[in-house]
């Protein structure tokens, strides 16, 4: 069963960094995702656009093998996440969004948990997690414990322990979520470099300046299915990101008749 | 400090304990909302619940239908004082308390103290223990009512409020003081100490009571049940037959002893329920960052599994040995684990020594009540119930789980990691447990076979939670109370736990007949025969139960994951 996974892969052209054909997840009666299509080229900065529950969170887990599909398939580079899952797994680096970190260790304490856990050299462990807090400016922790990080600290040493084993393709869910414009301009920093270096990131967010700034490639997610998808300048269009967000998701704008009682 | 809200205006309508209980329902209600399981979950234990309920109905209020006024008193107090003590501890070694309505959740609001404290205490009462326990209290209501009449009736259903008070805001001060001060890191030791002191009280009060009965001298006994009457255990359940035996005024003092007690208790309640709702968000002061030593590699092991390879079987090894001492909840498990190994095997075969002693034969010959086999069963039983802390081991991680599953750890290496890593703190303990049981029974000569029936029952107990821990676990909430127990979590975990003590037994039967059979020949084979079998069983159940944790990591990370 696992052996033929791979075949799929054809040798002339390149396969999608990530491809999700005809994903699909219900939750009781609510249907979260309802078959998404998606093709991340590879070295695109690809931005997943969406309102709160629109399904990113569960589009990205069932992407990943964190959430099984009820229908549809999911590839990375080609390896199927479901029916190959370690060849996709080592390919992937994850971070998920609303997920606890192990975090009654230390900072170097988890990163070496996640390296060892990759199968990784423990000698390159340790000086690539070095090299990681020092430039993500977590150092300076110490021995502090990760539950007793700021929100910006844990986001960060979440993207170190994606980031340890040298992924091909990067998958982020809320990057900058709780984060200060310090730690996002880092984190950004980060990525934008790992991406020059031939890596794929794909990303969710609500935040429409970040992925105007950062992306190549964005799709806009709304009530569990694709609405616009594309390159930035396609789907963008003439217009603002944000006028084709709302528009494209169909927002409601404040007439200021309701909740007058909040002005004295 | 304290809640740090103050109320800019009168509120409109005042909050009322109804709205907590109101609140409660509603909360259990959309628990079960589409969920076939839980509900089939909760009808399970509330039939569990009243059949319990029924038997202690009929034991409390057999003295009164029998119209025995001797033992009326005796049955009052020594029933209530054990049904306070249960309520007092259970939740602490075993099932946790349910906080369907977590304190913290209410930091924000601008509630007093008092409005909190009586709100919680009022949801509290709305659950099916409590019903139990006033069911089975009834039976004292019925004694009083039989022997005294109405009046009697009457103030024993007051008495029995009372104590249902004192049993609830007993058990809530107690662990949300014991979480307390599990969750500061300074005090954790003296909090472990504290518990083991606490249970181990447990065990001389079960002597006392099997030697006393024993000894069948019912006028020692009616005085004992007299001073029990006196003490916060006995005195609200006592009081009706007080008022039947015509001592209007002992009951009166009784009552007002009762009402001492429950105001002492919500004070304290009160008091630590400030530092849960405040220190909920961080698990602790940050410790002082000491210098770093070594490499990220070298950091993440305990010096204690140094000999470890650097793999990924030695990270989850590491890992979860820092877990089971840095995490509140996992450590009270330990400690427990502790506590209830050193009692339960003191309690089974001591106990008949202890009363031959008090009768005033030779401590020698009544040692010869235990014998090989009585001794391999505790020690069984033992083993098993240290297997069984594991039996949601996935539920200790919850959402964390995740970093497991996106590295896609092989489900074999996963369960043999967590079995070592456990046992590396375990069998110490168990060791140490067999040898100074096996040098207070005076046979030292059995601590072969006492070790082999133990570790053999440990070793299946592992293999058969592997299982239990795959297929059947469950999510835990997300507070700094390590007692705390989701609804219904309580029911699962009891099943699960009988499910797999029954297994485990099964599956350690050999060795307890083996000590029958094979007389002295077992005492030397057993100890190899034992760790071999255990070893084996405990390596086997990680291969099968591997197996269904690789088919179903993103169902159990799901099952894991508290839902918000």
């Amino acid at each position: 069963m696992l052996a033929g996974a791979g075949y799929r892969r054809t040798m002339t052209d390149q396969p999608p960094a990530l491809s999700l054909r005809g994903l699909a997840k219900r939750f009781d009666t609510k249907i979260a995702v309802a078959g998404v299509d998606l093709a991340v080229p590879t070295g695109s900065f690809y931005g997943l656009l969406g309102p709160n529950g629109a399904g990113k969170t569960t589009t990205l887990s069932m992407a990943v093998g964190l959430l099984r599909p009820d229908a549809g398939e999911a590839r990375v580079l080609g390896y199927d996440v479901w029916a190959d899952p370690v060849r996709a797994k080592s390919l992937l680096g994850v971070m998920p969004d609303g997920v606890r970190l192990f975090d009654r260790l230390s900072g170097a304490e988890l990163l070496a948990y996640h390296g060892l856990l990759r199968g990784m050299d423990p000698a390159v462990v340790d000086q690539r997690a070095t090299e990681l807090l020092d430039v993500l400016a977590l150092s300076d922790a110490g021995r502090t414990l990760v539950v007793d990080y700021s929100a910006g600290m844990k986001k960060k040493i979440g993207l170190a322990c994606a980031l340890l084993h040298g992924p091909r393709l990067l998958v982020l869910d809320e990057p900058f979520e709780a984060v200060d414009p310090v730690s996002a301009a880092l984190i950004r920093d980060i990525l934008h470099r790992y991406v020059t270096g031939g890596g794929t990131v794909i990303f969710s967010s609500h935040v429409m300046e970040v992925v105007e700034r950062l992306c190549s490639h964005v799709a806009i997610l709304a009530d569990g299915r694709i609405k616009r998808v594309g390159t930035l300048a396609e789907v963008r269009g003439e217009r603002s990101l944000e006028e084709v967000f709302v528009e494209v998701v169909g927002g409601r704008t404040a007439t200021g008749q309701e909740l007058s009682w909040l002005s004295r | 400090m304290a809640v740090p809200v103050t109320a800019p205006e009168r509120p409109v309508r005042a909050v009322s304990p109804r709205h907590f209980v109101r609140l409660k329902l509603r909360v259990l209600g959309n628990n079960f909302r589409g969920q076939a399981w839980r509900i089939g979950l909760f009808v399970l234990g509330v039939l569990f619940a009243l059949w319990f309920a029924a038997t202690g109905f009929i034991l409390l209020a057999a003295p009164g239908l029998a119209d025995e006024t001797r033992y009326a008193l005796m049955t009052a107090a020594f029933g209530g004082a054990l049904l306070t003590l249960g309520w007092l501890l259970l939740p602490l070694v075993f099932f946790g308390v349910d906080e369907t309505l977590d304190p913290a959740r209410f930091a924000l609001l601008p509630l007093s103290r008092r409005t909190l404290v009586t709100g919680l205490l009022a949801a509290a009462l709305v659950s099916v223990p409590v019903l139990a326990t006033a069911i089975t209290a009834a039976g004292l209501v019925v004694t009083a009512g039989a022997l005294g009449g109405w009046s009697a009736a009457l103030v024993g259903a007051l008495g029995v409020v009372g104590g249902l008070l004192v049993c609830v805001a007993g058990a809530r001060a107690l662990t949300s003081a014991f979480a307390t001060m599990l969750r500061s890191r300074r005090v954790r030791d003296l909090a472990a100490v504290l518990l083991a002191v606490l249970a181990a009280m447990l065990g001389p009060l079960q002597l006392f009571v099997v030697a006393a009965v024993r000894q069948a001298d019912w006028d020692r006994l009616t005085g004992v049940a007299r001073v029990i009457g006196w003490t916060p255990f006995g005195a609200p359940w006592t009081v009706g037959v007080d008022v039947a035996q015509g001592r209007p005024v002992v009951a009166v003092v009784k009552l007002l002893i009762t009402a001492a007690t429950v105001g002492v208790l919500l004070l304290w309640w009160s008091r630590s329920l400030e530092s849960a709702m405040v220190g909920a968000a961080s698990a602790g002061p940050a410790r002082a960052p000491r210098g770093v030593v070594g490499g990220a590699a070298a950091q993440l092991f305990p010096r204690a599994v140094g000999w470890v390879r650097r793999d990924r079987f030695g990270a989850l090894v590491a890992r979860e040995c820092r877990y089971w001492w840095r995490d509140a909840r996992r450590r009270a498990n330990l400690i427990t684990v502790a506590v209830v190994g050193v009692f339960v095997p003191v309690m089974v075969n001591l106990g008949g020594a202890s009363f031959a002693v008090e009768g005033g034969t030779t401590f020698g010959e009544s040692a010869a009540d235990a014998s090989p086999v009585l001794v391999s069963i505790s020690m069984a039983f033992v083993g098993v119930l240290a297997s069984v802390t594991l039996a949601n081991q996935f539920g200790f991680d919850g959402s964390a789980y995740a970093a497991n599953v996106v590295a896609g750890v092989p489900g074999r290496v996963e369960l043999r990691a967590r079995m070592t890593a456990f046992s590396l703190y375990v069998v110490p303990i168990l060791a140490v447990i067999v040898v100074v049981l096996a040098f207070l029974l005076g046979r030292p000569e059995w601590l072969g076979a006492m070790a082999g029936a133990l570790f053999a029952a440990y070793g299946c107990g592992l293999a058969i939670n592997g299982f239990v821990s795959v297929l059947g676990a469950y999510s835990l909430p997300e507070t700094s109370n390590p007692f705390a127990m989701n609804t219904g979590a309580g029911i699962a975990k009891s099943l699960y736990t009988l499910v797999s003590m029954v297994s485990a037994t099964v599956a350690a039967v050999p060795f307890v007949v083996a000590a029958a059979l094979l007389g002295d020949v077992w005492l030397w084979l057993a100890l190899p025969a034992g760790l071999a079998y255990g070893a084996g069983a405990a390596l086997l159940g990680a291969y099968l139960a591997g197996d269904a944790l690789d088919r179903r990591q993103p169902e159990l990370l799901a099952a894991v994951t508290p839902t918000r």
